[in-house]
């Protein structure tokens, strides 16, 4: 043997299904171990209907995190000045969660619960339900969650429905896609069902499913589609409003749905009798005529009518829209936009292509007793909503995270003491970052809950490590996209190798140390049992079923239809979700128990009147195609900036893992230069050629770059991947390529506040 | 014996792969490297240096904004089955790799190796990669090294083998089941991890295995056909720019 060459120890290969934690998509996977103690690969289970035994390249090298040089052993607290890497020293558990549950304690006790923010990134999880409910019974209304697209989304189901959860699309079975940027085959929220629906739309050769791409860049699902529709950055809208107007004009929309059961359609009287226009009359004035919109979006009329005709006369066609991985909510009108697309098509109802996401019946957390402290607290108005803003406030706030650090570097009206980071990486990953480096310094304590010392991690104070999900319970509820019922629950695989907890123990032993009603609102032993519990209450709802075995297609399943449980108790429903099989459960139809004002699904947006939201005509109440410019002007900017994601490219919190680095082209990054894409001919006027050197510029920041000419790209576009440009974890990552959330430009949606990205504008020169 | 002095059986493992279905997610390449213990390194964009048995390529159409497209191509070894000897096994010096004509699958040897590197130099597909350093993962990932696979030395060539490791674990369960070696099916590593299942392996000899009723497909074309390596790996391709590129065909 070779003594500079590992020899793997031998041992026998067992295999370990669980449901994957990286991302959101709830993919079945099973570990493969050697003697159950080492965990070797990452397998896609065959079992599972969401991936279909596939998997994702973060999947496959999905135990290098396991593995990672960079997780954090055991808790540490920042002994010298913040950052400062040498300054960490080990601290013991007891001491650690000590010395938060004391300074938390007397915060409650000063009478400023409210000091408390947190942000997590695990929103469909039972731990957002968890921290929830301890922020919730602490009394702090300041807890956040990472952006994503589910927040906009979230707001629009309110905003037509009334009801507060995202759309999704039975996009497994359409015929006709037409998709609205929306990264289908880089993953759409699930990698893993994209690619298994992928496989459908291709099978033999064929294209069972006929896929237009509306896109500036010529992305993946552009390459892979049938067709693809060039457009400028952001007008993706005005096309969709286009193909509307053509749809009403030439009849081509489904009459009796609009009459029935959309209110808004026609022109309207509101509550104070006051007539309004409908968006029949809106969409046909001259602003969404095939010639207008050909001004914006450069695409040819001709082409416009040929699009609204295939999309409105081929039976199930449906659009769809958002990012690959739905990192960044989206700006109202647009979210309404698509979804008037789609309702002109008759496509929101039972049996229709979207539908609403529905709540998954999991046991609920005990009510809180209403303690005075902590109603004290909960009185306070959420900081962002508190203190003052520039501009009007949001008629209808969400997730506001922008909003929120914002207002805290900018001194809120009150201070925020304790900041607990939850399995989230806000440092790196927040769009326009440097917000949360600004905010931080107006933080009394960063807590960091994290399995790995990233950006986040090395500014913390105390770091309390996590088990990473191979380690400890932890479990994923719903599919970002999908319209049915999922829950599924991810189990060790392996025994923890270092000394670390589950987010949720840590939380429930804070919440003991506190006492009294806090950790009565908190009354489990461990996160497992907490599971349990949740599992328990989803076995006593009597409803949906285990998919266990091959061959159960979740996209066949027809809305409100009884799914006969195959499970016969809680405690078989557990061990069964902890064997790697996953509850799903029939879609709703979106149409029940509408609780908007008129009953009906509201083209014409009720709920933003009664909220205040004014404008100078009817079109503020309706979907309307408006673009704010992002900041800076044409002659120092005269380019765009778009970032994009990549499958190959782990973005946000996760760093990439080598293997998947091992991957990416020399094109996008050589040595420690990332690359942006530029056109062959913008890159003549700036007298560019291939692998210059250059400094990328925009209002936010400018960063080294080099430049790689793609004939996919837009003129006058800069396109830059996300994903690179960490400065934390190891040799392995620090300092490649550049970080795209420094230089993009986050935009405060009017209607919902939400820190919104389309372009910044950009400015590209040799270096 | 057939006429080319190789016993031949009915057996010849190939792979199918869909580049219509083929959705660059690179999720074949990174379960190629967890299976096979590949190494890696801090740096690994030279990739005339990088080590990598399933490659992806990305191919274009040449044409401009807003008609351009392209196109992934994976690419790992061909297993190439021309007569007598594959474009490497020819030039070994040492017999570190040969073909095994039981089942055509071209392997090497590691401590055969005496890193001459003629193989690489032979191989038109560029599908064979050298060891420069000694390979080394950073503590504790050499937790996750597969002990079904040998991790390679400095100074050897290293290339994509079929999985033959999976092939032999199943060939030894068939011949304890007593069953007919000639029939043994398995999965490498990539095609089992393809999301989209663009990837099809079996035994391409067999007219009624999937491989081999997707090599007849009109869109089937195999890379560099016109140097008869015969290899072993297929592509299928709706798109005429993606097949004529695969014989290199100079612009002109």
């Amino acid at each position: 043997n070779w003594f500079w060459r590992p020899s793997p120890a031998r041992g026998e290969i067992t295999r370990k299904p669980t449901v994957c934690a990286l991302c959101e998509g709830g993919c079945g996977v099973q570990a493969r171990l050697v003697d159950g103690k080492r965990a070797i690969l990452l397998e896609g289970n065959p079992n599972h209907p969401v991936n279909q035994g596939g998997i994702c390249a973060l999947g496959a090298a999905g135990l290098q995190f396991l593995y990672a040089p960079y997780r954090i052993a055991q808790p540490l607290k920042q002994t010298k000045r913040r950052g400062d890497p040498t300054g960490f020293q080990p601290i013991a558990w007891n001491e650690a969660v000590g010395e938060l549950a004391k300074k938390l304690g007397q915060m409650r006790a000063d009478g400023k619960p409210n000091g408390l923010a947190g942000i997590t990134r695990r929103r469909c999880s039972s731990m957002d339900a968890l921290l929830n409910q301890f922020f919730a019974a602490y009394g702090s209304p300041n807890l956040f969650k990472m952006p994503a697209h589910a927040d906009s989304l979230k707001l629009a189901g309110a905003v037509t429905t009334g009801r507060e959860a995202p759309f999704g699309c039975n996009i497994e079975d359409a015929p006709y896609i037409l998709s609205f940027g929306a990264g289908l085959v880089e993953g759409w929220g699930s990698p893993g069902r994209m690619q298994a629906a992928f496989r459908r739309w291709r099978q033999g050769g064929k294209s069972a499913a006929k896929i237009v791409q509306v896109d500036s860049r010529c992305s993946t699902t552009a390459a892979m589609a049938d067709r693809w529709i060039a457009v400028p950055p952001g007008t993706e809208a005005a096309l969709a409003l286009g193909i509307a107007h053509l749809m009403v004009k030439d009849k081509l929309y489904d009459a009796e749905f609009m009459a029935d059961r959309v209110f808004g359609f026609e022109d309207w009287t509101d509550s104070q009798g006051k007539n309004h226009k409908g968006f029949k009359f809106l969409v046909q004035t001259d602003a969404y005529t095939p010639e207008a919109i050909s001004k914006l979006t450069g695409v040819d009329p001709a082409k416009i009518r040929e699009l609204a005709k295939e999309f409105g006369t081929q039976k199930g066609a449906v659009a769809v829209w958002g990012q690959p991985q739905g990192s960044v909510p989206k700006d109202m009108y647009n979210e309404l936009s698509f979804l008037a697309l789609n309702a002109l098509k008759g496509n929101i109802k039972a049996g229709g292509a979207i539908g609403l996401a529905p709540e998954v019946p999991l046991g609920a957390l005990p009510e809180l007793p209403g303690d005075p402290s902590a109603l004290k607290g909960l009185k306070q108005l959420r900081l962002d909503l508190a203190s003052s803003q520039k501009g009007p406030p949001p008629v209808l706030p969400g997730n506001n995270l922008h909003g929120f650090l914002d207002a805290v570097s900018n001194g809120g009206k009150y201070p925020i003491e304790v900041m607990l980071v939850h399995e989230a990486n806000p440092a790196y990953g927040l769009c326009e970052n440097k917000l949360f480096q600004q905010a931080l310094t107006k933080i009394g304590t960063l807590v960091s809950l994290s399995s790995y010392m990233d950006e986040t991690a090395q500014q913390a104070d105390l770091i309390l490590p996590i088990h990473t999900a191979f380690e400890g319970f932890d479990d994923v509820i719903g599919i970002p996209g999908a319209p049915y019922a999922y829950y599924g629950v991810c189990a060790p695989v392996l025994k923890p190798h270092l000394n670390t907890k589950a987010a949720g123990d840590i939380v429930m032993s804070v919440a003991k140390q506190l006492g009294g009603s806090i950790a009565a609102a908190l009354p489990w032993a461990s996160h497992e049992e907490y599971l349990k519990k949740r599992a328990e209450g989803l076995a006593a709802s009597a409803r949906g079923a285990l998919a266990d075995k091959k061959g159960v297609e979740l996209w066949k399943l027809q809305p409100e239809e009884a799914v006969k449980p195959n499970y016969k108790d809680g405690a078989d429903l557990w061990k069964k979700l902890a064997g790697g099989a996953c509850w799903y459960d029939a879609p709703v139809d979106p149409l029940k128990d509408l609780k908007t004002e008129s009953g009906k699904f509201e083209l014409a947006a009720q709920l933003l009147l009664a909220k205040g939201q004014t404008g100078d005509d009817d079109q503020v109440y309706l979907p309307h195609f408006s673009q704010v410019p992002p900041r800076g002007s044409d002659k120092d900017y005269p380019l765009l900036l778009v970032t994009y994601q990549m499958s190959a490219l782990a973005d946000r919190d996760l760093a990439n893992p080598p293997f998947m680095t091992k991957t990416v082209f020399d094109f996008i990054l050589r040595q420690n230069d990332q690359f942006v894409e530029i056109n062959p001919a913008t890159a003549s006027e700036l007298g560019m050629a291939e692998g210059d050197s250059a400094v990328l510029k925009t209002p936010q920041g400018e960063v080294p770059v080099r430049v790689h000419l793609y004939a996919g790209a837009r003129p006058k576009v800069v396109y830059l991947a996300q994903g690179l440009g960490h400065k934390a974890y190891d040799e392995y990552i620090k300092d490649k390529g550049v970080n795209a959330n420094g230089v993009v430009e986050v935009q405060l949606d009017r209607v919902t506040g939400l820190g919104t990205v389309w372009a910044a504008r950009a400015h590209l020169r040799r270096a | 014996m057939s006429d080319t002095g190789h016993s031949e059986g009915k057996l010849r493992y190939g792979m199918v792969i869909d580049l219509d279905k083929c959705t660059g997610c690179m999720a074949c390449s990174v379960a190629c490297q967890a299976e096979n213990n590949i190494s890696f390194r801090a740096d690994e964009s030279n990739k005339l240096r990088s080590i990598t048995w399933m490659e992806i390529y990305h191919l274009n159409n040449g044409k401009g904004y807003p008609d351009y497209q392209f196109a992934y191509l994976p690419r790992p070894c061909m297993h190439c089955d021309a007569p007598h000897h594959s474009p490497c096994t020819f030039v070994c010096p040492v017999n570190a790799t040969t073909r095994d004509e039981r089942n055509g699958l071209v392997t090497h040897i590691y401590p055969r190796c005496i890193g001459c590197r003629y193989c690489m130099v032979a191989c038109p597909y560029h599908a064979r990669d050298f060891n420069w350093w000694d390979p080394a993962w950073p503590k504790p990932m050499e937790s996750m090294l597969s002990p079904e696979v040998s991790p390679r030395m400095r100074g050897v060539v290293e290339k994509c083998t079929f999985c033959s490791h999976r092939m032999m674990k199943a060939r030894s369960k068939a011949y304890l089941d007593k069953a007919d070696l000639e029939a043994v099916e398995y999965t490498p590593a990539c095609a089992e991890a393809c999301p989209t299942k663009a990837i099809t392996f079996g035994n391409i000899r067999d007219a009624n295995s999937e491989v081999g009723k997707l090599i007849k497909d009109p869109r089937a074309f195999r890379i560099l056909a016109k140097l008869h390596t015969e290899p072993k790996v297929y592509y299928l391709s709706g798109h005429e720019w993606v097949r004529k590129q695969a014989d290199n065909v100079v612009k002109g």
